[in-house]
């Protein structure tokens, strides 16, 4: 078999060779039996004549030894190619149309395989990916359905899991770099000893964190990510032992990961050990995990996502029987969840990467439903001459070869082009968040999947060949000869067919309509809701205390009060404050809270809250509206009274019929004793923090800055000016405090809003765009088709009009032709836009499955292209005259 | 009556292979090899026998070499194959059975059925 293709390929690739070869192999034949029969006796020329008849034809022996050789294919196909390519140019107005329609829809489906390729399809770039999971906990009962997990569910599980072979646990945050003077705030993520060997991917240069380096006072040790090390130390071959500075702190460099390490979507540039204390270990902390750390572990070979999940159920059973808590936990509905870490990471986006693959596939439908028809109506075009050449002895097989080798053509060529436009699409992607995705920072347009659209634009041309190869060799020569002469109808089948190819087109083109429209109510209604406060003119921006300099709340609130002065003195400057966690930060991490004498109602479990620390005048920066009582003010930080603000939801939930005023709270899920209560002071309008589309009333208390114990906070700075303007100005002045601390993550609250609506955003409009290219796909096949129908029946037109029809008559008989298509497609549409919205409703807010107001608008869009499409086809044929039109043949 | 026979469909293929096991052969030195190993019995349609040859070089069962001919002209020489000769056997075993069985078949008379 190899040997052949060989022979093939060797034929072809030296094509000139060959047909020397055996040009010269029959001419030597030729002049030896020449030879012999001249000394048999025979004259010269006799003797040439005969040795003629005896080869016979040299061009046929050519031609045999040709298909010996397998060459015959290609040389047919050469000529189809040619001759299908002249047709082609013949029409330039189809091709051209048919090119742009498949470059447009092969593209979008490219543009979006892509995206989905590149976040669900490839797997995570570690060895054997599929091993990998993730172990959260989860008390869906207290409304917090994700929580991470604890140091302590790190220190109880490794090695106590038999499925798992290795149990890691990280924590994504930022760090200031360098030294005084000269710092930068980086991603950086700290993760336990053996992260590095359950991702199944360590330094390529030095070592990874050892056990001992996950304790405080010894975990000054740093490893980097390649492209850190190349851009900040110059690719140094002797990093390793290098010191850096950290937060203030000195770290020694011990590692540098390959190039292009990556651990699922983090932009995290230096690895650090996660570093605990005994005391942060115990089992006390079990359920303290907040959301910050993540834990990963790797399966056994062999063992499955059922075995450890009931491993880890065992144990958490077992663990909890002596847990003071465990009631609690119990009724929260607490559970650890073992599930695969890809899957888990990416699942936020699958339903909308899906929706909009079927989007585009419906566009590619609609589109090749169009070619199918625009197709078809010129194969009807030339019936005659087919007809002539089948009668003339033409082959059935040669026949429908020359549809399939034209189709092909064609959407080979389209989808060239359409790899183009993909190529633009993924570039065009990038910018409108594709980047934001999980793990959609890398969406390329690869080799693999370049290969598989060209493959699929070759089965497409076989596919679209078929209706007109079934219509020209399924017609009756004879008939298709007088057919055509005697100016009468086509075939009926042929007819049914054109105008199921444009109702089903408009039911397609209509429920694309219908679901961007949905996507566009959905978002419109996200946007309508309000934030819970005043979202204009306010600038946003983090700052992180180091532990070093900030070593205690003195020293962080000194610094706090010092800003709010400083920045509230700034031109422009209406008011500021600082929180812990800013609405629509992307942090939605809860914490629980008691509340003094309450009795929980039976089967009522605890509730995870919001909970904010609050300093300067952060209330009247963001706009937040006072319900009862007074706001916390920046006095509240200074004093060592324990007072705080709760949100309606808050108050409305423990509180129903009385007045929180004066109610005591408790940080944490424990009530402790009065000294360490909160008085409710006042109460607040409730904010979205998760998002716009939150709905849950998830309940937030608000407490003076100085009881907190972390350095991470927001500034909030209300301005009379256009907020971005005065992020430098902000910068200088923080600077100016600590000049080692940068302010990032600046943003105006609009803008924060603006990013957090991307993921609706970006789908409604690509859903608006497939729908508008649908919609003149759709006009181009319904004018395609009207217009065919006019031509082909020029001249009954022309006799009934010579016999006294008026034009008026005969316009409103293509317009109702085109009416009766258009309310076929739409009864179709509406069915599907029914399925599209049920398959949609996970990604809807607020909308249902079947808006009548939406499939009134599509109907109405629907219904106005489809008059334009055919208002010109019917005027033509009004304009028919019947002198010209019966004079014509 | 004639004494050159028909070529029974087929057997060309095996003719070829078996003039060129003998010696390397040129097309033409193939026609006329095989006429003197039939005894002139045997007359090749000239037309088929170029294609056939591509055939069998295509099929890997001979090879082809440009040489110089015994009269000093250019000319393409063909070899039989390690698999051509694999073939040449199976087929002589297998057109020996059918001639004896024909033969046999031909040769009863009527005291032996």
């Amino acid at each position: 078999m190899l040997g052949r293709i060989r022979s093939v390929f060797r034929a072809l690739t030296r094509r000139r060779d060959f047909e020397e070869g055996m040009t010269d192999e029959l001419r030597f034949h030729m002049e030896e039996l020449t030879d012999d029969l001249v000394r048999a006796g025979a004259p010269r020329e006799e003797a040439a004549r005969r040795a003629r008849m005896e080869l016979g034809s040299l061009e046929n022996v050519k031609g045999d030894c040709r298909e010996a050789r397998g060459l015959h294919w290609f040389d047919e196909l050469l000529r189809e190619l040619r001759y299908a390519a002249r047709l082609l140019r013949k029409t330039p107005g189809l091709t051209v149309t048919a090119l742009l329609t498949l470059a447009v829809c092969l593209g979008a489906n490219l543009t979006i395989f892509a995206v989905i390729d590149t976040v669900l399809l490839r797997p995570l770039p570690f060895p054997e990916p599929g091993r990998l999971v993730t172990v959260f906990n989860t008390y869906p009962k207290a409304g917090v359905e994700r929580d991470g997990s604890s140091l302590t569910n790190y220190y109880e599980r490794r090695g106590h899991i038999p499925a798992f072979a290795s149990v890691a646990i990280y924590r994504y945050g930022k760090a200031i770099i360098g030294e005084a003077g000269s710092t930068e705030r980086e991603q950086i993520a700290r993760v336990s000893a053996d992260f590095f060997a359950t991702v199944g991917a360590g330094p390529a240069m030095g070592r990874a964190f050892t056990e001992q380096e996950t304790t405080f006072q010894t975990d000054g040790v740093a490893i980097l990510t390649d492209a850190y090390w190349r851009t900040r130390f110059n690719a140094d071959p002797h990093a390793i032992g290098r010191q850096i500075r950290v937060d203030g702190l000195p770290k020694t460099v011990i590692g540098v990961l390959p190039a292009g390490f990556r651990f699922l979507s983090s932009e995290a540039s230096l690895y650090f050990p996660l570093a605990s204390r005994p005391e942060d270990r115990t089992p006390l902390q079990r359920h303290s995990g907040g959301n910050t750390i993540q834990m990963i572990a790797r399966l056994k070979p062999g063992a499955t996502l059922a075995q450890a999940q009931s491993q880890i159920d065992t144990q958490n059973a077992n663990l909890e029987v002596d847990d003071p808590q465990a009631k609690m936990m119990a009724d929260a509905g607490f559970r650890s969840i073992v599930t695969p870490l890809h899957a888990d990471h990416v699942a936020a986006v699958r339903p909308t990467l899906l929706l909009l693959q079927a989007g585009a596939l419906i566009l590619l439908l609609i589109g090749a439903v169009n070619l199918a028809n625009l197709l078809l109506i010129r194969a009807s075009g030339r019936g005659k001459e087919l007809a002539v050449r089948q009668a003339l002895g033409a082959n059935r097989w040669h026949v429908a070869g020359e549809a399939v080798v034209e189709t092909s053509l064609l959407t080979l060529a389209g989808g060239l082009l359409g790899l183009a436009v993909g190529a633009c699409g993924i570039r065009l992607l990038g910018g409108m968040a594709a980047g934001r995705l999980p793990l959609g920072s890398h969406v390329t347009l690869d080799a693999r999947s370049a290969l598989a659209a060209l493959a699929a634009s070759l089965a497409l041309g076989v596919v679209l060949a078929a209706p007109i190869v079934w219509f020209n060799l399924r017609r009756h020569l004879g008939h298709a000869l007088q057919s055509v002469s005697r100016g009468g109808t086509s075939g009926r089948a042929a007819q049914i067919l054109r105008h199921s190819f444009v109702v089903s087109q408009i039911a397609l083109a209509f429920m694309l309509l219908a679901g961007a429209g949905l996507l566009g109510l959905s978002l419109k209604r996200a946007m309508g809701v309000s934030p819970g406060f005043r979202y204009d003119h306010i600038l946003t921006g983090q700052v992180s205390l180091p532990y070093k300099n900030y070593p205690d709340g003195a020293g962080r609130v000194a610094f706090v009060e010092t800003a709010m002065a400083r920045i509230g003195r700034l031109p422009g400057v209406l008011s500021a404050g600082v929180i812990s966690n800013v609405p629509l930060s992307g942090n939605s991490g809860k914490s629980a809270a008691a509340v003094k004498g309450r009795i929980p109602r039976p089967g009522e479990s605890p509730r995870g809250h919001y909970s904010y620390w609050v300093g300067g005048d952060y209330f009247g920066a963001l706009g937040l509206s006072l319900r009862a009582g007074r706001f916390l003010t920046a006095a509240d930080s200074r004093k060592a009274e324990r007072v705080c603000v709760v949100d309606e939801d808050f108050a409305r939930y423990y509180w129903p019929d009385s007045s929180p005023l004066g109610q005591r709270v408790f940080f944490g899920s424990e009530q402790g004793s009065d000294a360490e209560a909160f008085t409710v002071v006042g109460v607040a309008g409730s904010v979205k923090q998760a998002g716009l589309t939150d709905d849950t009333a998830q309940g937030a208390v608000y407490y003076p800055y100085n009881f907190r114990d972390d350095g991470d906070i927001f500034l909030v700075v209300r301005t009379g000016l256009p907020p971005e303007a005065l992020g430098l100005t902000l910068q200088k002045a923080v600077r100016q405090i600590d000049p080692d601390l940068p302010v990032t993550d600046l943003r105006s609250m609009e803008t924060r809003i603006a990013d957090s609506l991307a993921t609706r955003r970006s789908p409604a409009l690509l859903a608006g765009l497939f729908s508008g290219i649908a919609l003149l796909l759709t006009a181009i096949g319904s004018y395609g088709v009207l217009s065919y129908a006019v031509a082909q029946r020029r001249r009954e037109i022309g006799v009934r009009m010579a016999l006294g029809a008026r034009p008026q008559q005969i316009r409103s008989q293509f317009f109702s032709l085109a009416m009766r298509l258009l309310a076929g497609g739409t009864a179709l549409g509406v069915i599907g836009a029914w399925l599209a919205g049920r398959a949609m409703q996970t990604v809807l807010f607020h909308v249902p499955a079947l808006n009548l107001a939406i499939l009134a608008a599509a109907a109405g869009v629907m219904g106005v292209v489809s008059v334009a499409a055919c208002l010109w086809p019917s005027h033509r044929a009004a304009r028919i005259s019947p002198m010209e039109a019966l004079a014509e043949e | 009556m004639d004494k050159t026979a028909d070529l029974l469909p087929g057997t060309l293929d095996m003719l070829i292979l078996k003039a060129v096991s003998l010696k390397p052969l040129h097309g033409y030195g193939v026609l006329l090899r095989i006429r003197q190993i039939s005894r002139d019995a045997l007359e090749i349609p000239q037309g088929s026998l170029y294609p056939a040859l591509y055939r069998l070089e295509h099929q890997d069962l001979i090879a082809a070499e440009w040489g110089v001919s015994e009269n000093n002209r250019r000319a393409k020489f063909y070899t039989l194959t390690p698999a051509g000769r694999r073939r040449l056997r199976a087929e002589t075993a297998g057109w020996n059975r059918l001639a004896s069985a024909i033969a046999a078949a031909l040769n009863t008379t009527s005291e032996e059925v």
